[in-house]
């Protein structure tokens, strides 16, 4: 038996093409889309997971007054914590960020300019399970140690043994020479902490490693950079030892700021624990809800098909399903038949999706920013959920298709009687509705989302953008450095391909040098002290290169950066700075100048605003501050070819400062990677909405090819009494574009909502307009129409004498 | 075999009722060759249809093969058209998916027999019909003749007491309908099936015994 309704199953779907190849393109695509985002989820909520004693790990994070969180911690709490606290196995300390500089190998002369690198706890590899492939978990524990990845092995040492060789570290705490003692396999997509060396903390507790850096001193409680992480016994009570920990931060603070602690647990350090979790995360939950709800979206349309397609279709089978009765098929054999053919279509459509995977996943980990290979390693429930999800909805999809298909009478079926029923009908109109429905939703969505990232794009900076090469300054020093230096500067200015140059601490679409609080003046209100300001330590061409003008004032002089930070009394301010500290004038503001705590500071000149930023943030107040010999070098190149122009500096560049990499990155480019995660949205959002409206086009295209069949009598009839091609075609769609029209009226408002959320996170932000739903529902209704006209069309100029014809 | 008490059958139509069959009475025996015959929508398929059980009659009694059909379920009903039942149709109505072999074959699959009992059966009907060489063609390669010819195989395979049959020749030319006419003669006669034929042709009715006239419902006598 079983037999026999594979085989009329393979034969219906060799004979119905049409039908067939809706279903299972429609499903091949959907499952593809499901499993590719089953996938990503399945990752997603696997990070961190791994590790031994993860239901023991905490992330310690503070929390102030208004709910803003954040995990960076004054290093001095580790100790102290373990100290005083016994439930407290051990406490473990990770930078975040303070590490990056060059890295060097003297022996092959090799050298890097390194961003993941990080300073981390002696117990860093015995907290956490990373796993080790050469060396002891415990041999970070001494100062002057590094672990490294097996990438960087590679990169470092080639092929041979890393293990007790020397690397150097250039960074702000100067020149630092490390031990190899152990290799780790490369942390990848399912860790948050992704770092390409570890080096020892424990280097930094030897004050002449901290070049001058008073404030990373391991011992201190009061400049935050470290990530501390404990390792509870078990059966801590979490809430207890936060209530406690925040006393004892409340006991040793010196200031009353009503930060308290929290403890994450290492396990939600991701996603969090729900959508409304404040603390931080690496990860996006709302992304993973987005794309599971897009995922499963795309999957039911392409369901709704099958249901849709089969039940219009049932009439047609009706009589085959009457002869069969007759001859002695009971209810379970009819049923097992189409859900036999359900199950073969839902089959092949799931090995076509796998091709589908396999070809499409570039595109996707280019969608999730992460290179995930082709299966990757997820817990086995996220497959038993992905396989559950799959076969229920096969089974409901089948049933339901069977039972509509097998409920004929007999008798009215061998009579040719048999009538689609109303409410047949009703679900099949609400089911395309939907697909419509979350097809326009996406669609509008994706429109919504390149609106904003075009204006993103196009909006005016204020910084001059065009041609900009920022090159990183040497880390890498060794003898006679500033007249090398010097001797560079005078070569870069004498370069005919560069029109202007500047040295400065911080660029535009890089930060600042850091944020601090504490100015005021004789005007400003008492809460005043406690407002953030950004500083940039430049020299004074900054704001020529970058073509910021001067609102009033004056830039700095070469004699003004050369002063010592402490001695220093001039600072220039930008618009917004001024507005901060409540001046009526930048006239008022350079006569009275500011106070910072003890010091005083002249104002010199205020610039015009500008998004140092980029547009994803308020333009914030700075303080520009005299420096010399900042970090980086800003060159603004004249125009010609950018591939000669990069390797004459690059050469330059390699002679003064040798053994440093030449790294540079031009500011657009800068300005555009800020924008990833919305052109990420908008990559997901096209994909899906293109499926999404693909599958319901195909669905649609099958359901008028049914209906002008059905009615191909009446159509015949209506020509033969005098209707025009255009009337019958106007007919026949009429009734398919009313339901795209009410898909439009439920889905607009609702994506209006999301998306005007959605824009309400940007500072400078579009605004959904009119044009824009007009736009949306005319291609939501000119790609129905073409659909449906295939087949209305073909209906409309057939000849009535065929049609009409009794066989 | 078959015993109808004032069997009636009617359709609601707007408030009262529309008769297609009334007060029908009619006794047939095992082994008989009976024609229904009449005009129009005069309730001969319709009776023909309550006979064979795929219809129910509104009212009155009917008794297949002594018990009363109207108190079987469904699964009752079903055991009778796998074994005791067979159909013949106008248009044939054979299954398009499956081949000669197969829709004979199918019957035999939902009678829940084993596979070598099925081979066996189905090689001796396609042997005696004189199909063997068309048992892999699907229905759609087949003349009309030939398709009722497998529609009469697939009826008896699972060797039933009883053929209804619903105009039989009534799509086929009279040399094909006589072929068909002289095999329900000889199933009659040699292997002793009871036939019930729906008919407009005075000629085919004459192949049997014994012929029923309806006229608007009633029993024309």
């Amino acid at each position: 038996m079983l037999r026999h309704h594979l085989l009329s199953a393979y034969r219906n779907l060799k004979r119905n093409k049409t039908f067939s190849f809706i279903n299972i393109g429609g499903l091949a695509l959907g499952i593809a889309a499901f499993l590719f985002i089953l996938q990503y989820i399945g990752i997603e909520t696997g990070v961190n997971q791994f590790h031994e004693n993860a239901d023991r790990i905490y992330r310690v994070i503070n929390v102030d007054k208004n709910g803003e969180s954040w995990s960076e911690l004054e290093p001095g709490f580790a100790a102290r914590f373990v100290e005083n606290f016994p439930e407290i196995e051990a406490a473990s300390r990770k930078d975040n960020g303070i590490t990056s500089g060059v890295v060097q190998n003297e022996e092959n002369d090799l050298s890097f300019r390194e961003a993941d690198i990080h300073y981390v706890e002696g117990n860093f590899f015995e907290v956490f399970s990373f796993p080790i492939l050469a060396g002891n978990a415990s041999g970070l524990n001494e100062p002057n140690t590094v672990f490294i990845s097996k990438s960087s092995a590679l990169k470092y040492f080639g092929d041979s043994d890393p293990i007790n060789q020397n690397l150097i570290l250039h960074n702000q705490f100067g020149k630092t020479i490390y031990t190899v003692k152990g290799v780790y396999e490369d942390m990848s997509y399912n860790s948050d902490f992704d770092m390409d060396m570890a080096f020892s903390l424990e280097t930094l507790k030897n004050e002449a490693n901290l070049n001058g850096n008073g404030w990373a001193n391991l011992n201190n409680l009061d400049s935050q950079f470290a990530q501390t992480i404990l390792l509870l016994k078990s059966n801590t009570n979490v809430e207890q030892l936060e209530a406690k920990l925040t006393a004892y931060r409340e006991s040793v603070s010196r200031e009353d700021d009503g930060v308290s602690f929290k403890l994450q647990p290492l396990t939600e350090m991701h996603l969090g624990a729900s959508l409304n979790d404040p603390l931080p995360t690496y990860g996006n939950i709302k992304y993973v809800y987005i794309l599971g709800a897009i995922g499963l979206m795309i999957l039911l349309i392409a369901w709704f098909n099958y249901v849709n397609l089969s039940t219009a279709n049932s009439l047609k089978r009706s009589v085959e399903v009457g002869v069969r009765k007759a001859i002695g098929a009971d209810q379970k054999s009819l049923l097992g038949q189409f859900l036999m053919q359900t199950a073969l279509v839902n089959l092949i459509g799931f090995l076509v999706a796998l091709v589908i995977i396999i070809l499409c996943r570039p595109l996707f980990n280019e969608m999730i920013g992460k290179d995930l290979p082709l299966f990757a390693h997820l817990s086995p429930s996220v497959w038993l959920i992905g396989a559950l999800a799959l076969l229920l909805g096969t089974l409901i999809s089948g049933v339901y298709a069977a039972l509509v298909s097998t409920r004929f009478k007999t008798v009215e079926t061998i009579k040719g009687l048999a009538k689609s029923g109303k409410s047949g009908s009703f679900l099949r109109k609400s089911l395309v509705v939907m697909q419509f429905g979350v097809s326009v939703a996406l669609i509008f969505a994706t429109v919504v989302i390149y609106s904003q990232l075009d204006y993103l794009r196009n909006k005016d900076l204020g910084v001059d953008a065009e041609q900009m090469l920022v090159i990183r300054g040497p880390a890498i020093y060794g003898d006679n450095f500033d007249s090398r230096r010097n001797a560079f500067l005078n070569e870069l200015a004498s370069q005919s391909m560069v029109e202007k140059y500047a040295l400065s601490g911080a660029v535009p679409a890089r930060f600042y040098n850091f944020r601090t609080n504490g100015f005021t003046h004789p005007g400003s209100k008492p809460d005043d002290k406690y407002n953030s300001y950004a500083f940039v330590c430049t020299e004074g061409e900054y704001f020529d290169t970058y073509g910021i003008p001067l609102k009033a004032g004056r830039t700095f002089t070469p004699e003004e950066v050369r002063v010592d930070w402490n001695s220093n009394s001039k600072v220039m301010i930008n618009e917004t700075a001024l507005e901060y500290m409540g001046f009526e004038s930048a006239q008022e503001a350079m006569l009275e100048g500011i106070q910072w705590d003890e010091r005083h500071l002249d104002i010199i000149g205020v610039s015009a605003d500008y998004h140092h930023l980029g547009l994803q943030s308020e333009i914030d107040p700075i303080i520009f501050y005299p420096q010399q010999y900042g970090q980086f070098f800003s060159v603004k190149l004249a125009k010609g070819d950018r591939k000669k122009q990069l390797a004459s500096l690059g050469n330059l560049y390699r002679q003064y400062f040798p053994g440093n990499p030449f790294d540079y990155s031009f500011l657009e480019e800068d300005f555009a990677e800020s924008l990833q995660a919305e052109q990420q949205y908008g990559l997901v959002f096209t994909t899906a909405s293109v499926l999404a409206i693909l599958i319901a086009c195909l669905g649609l295209f099958g359901l008028t090819m049914y209906t002008v069949e059905a009615r191909i009598k009446e159509i015949g009839v209506r020509k033969v009494l005098g209707a025009s091609v255009a009337s019958v075609v106007a007919l026949l769609s009429k009734d398919f574009l009313i339901l795209v029209v009410i898909a439009l009226l439920l889905a607009t408002p609702v994506t209006i909502y999301l998306m005007s959320n959605w824009l309400s996170d940007f500072p400078y932000a579009i605004e959904i307009n009119g044009w824009m739903v007009a736009g949306v529902a005319i291609l939501a209704l000119m790609i129905a129409f073409i659909t449906v006209s295939f087949q209305t069309l073909k209906g409309a100029l057939m000849n009535p004498g065929t049609t009409l014809r009794n066989e | 075999m078959i015993k109808l008490n004032n069997i009636s059958k009617y359709y609601p139509a707007g408030f009262g009722k529309t008769y297609v069959l009334r007060n029908i009475s009619l006794e047939i025996g095992e082994g008989e060759f009976v024609s229904i015959m009449g005009p129009s929508g005069s309730g001969k398929s319709t009776l023909l249809h309550i006979l064979g059980l795929l219809e129910a009659a509104s009212e009155g009694e009917y008794l297949f093969m002594d018990s009363p059909v109207q108190k079987l379920n469904e699964k009752k009903r079903t055991e009778l058209h796998r074994n005791a039942i067979g159909f013949v149709f106008q248009a044939y109505h054979l299954i398009d998916e499956l081949t000669v072999y197969e829709n004979i074959e199918t019957p035999l699959l939902y009678k829940g027999m084993k596979s070598s009992e099925r081979k066996s059966k189905v090689a001796d009907i396609l042997d005696r019909f004189n199909i063997v060489g068309k048992k892999d063609l699907f229905p759609s390669q087949l003349s009309g003749g030939q398709q009722q010819l497998v529609g009469v195989a697939r009826a008896i395979v699972s060797e039933p007491k009883v053929i209804f049959a619903d105009e039989p020749t009534g799509n086929l030319h009279s040399e094909q309908a006589d072929d068909i006419m002289k095999l329900f003669k000889e199933l009659n006669e040699k292997d002793g099936v009871t036939i019930v034929q729906v008919t407009h042709s005075e000629k085919n009715a004459a192949y049997g015994e014994r012929i029923i006239k309806l006229k608007d419902g009633w029993l024309d006598v």
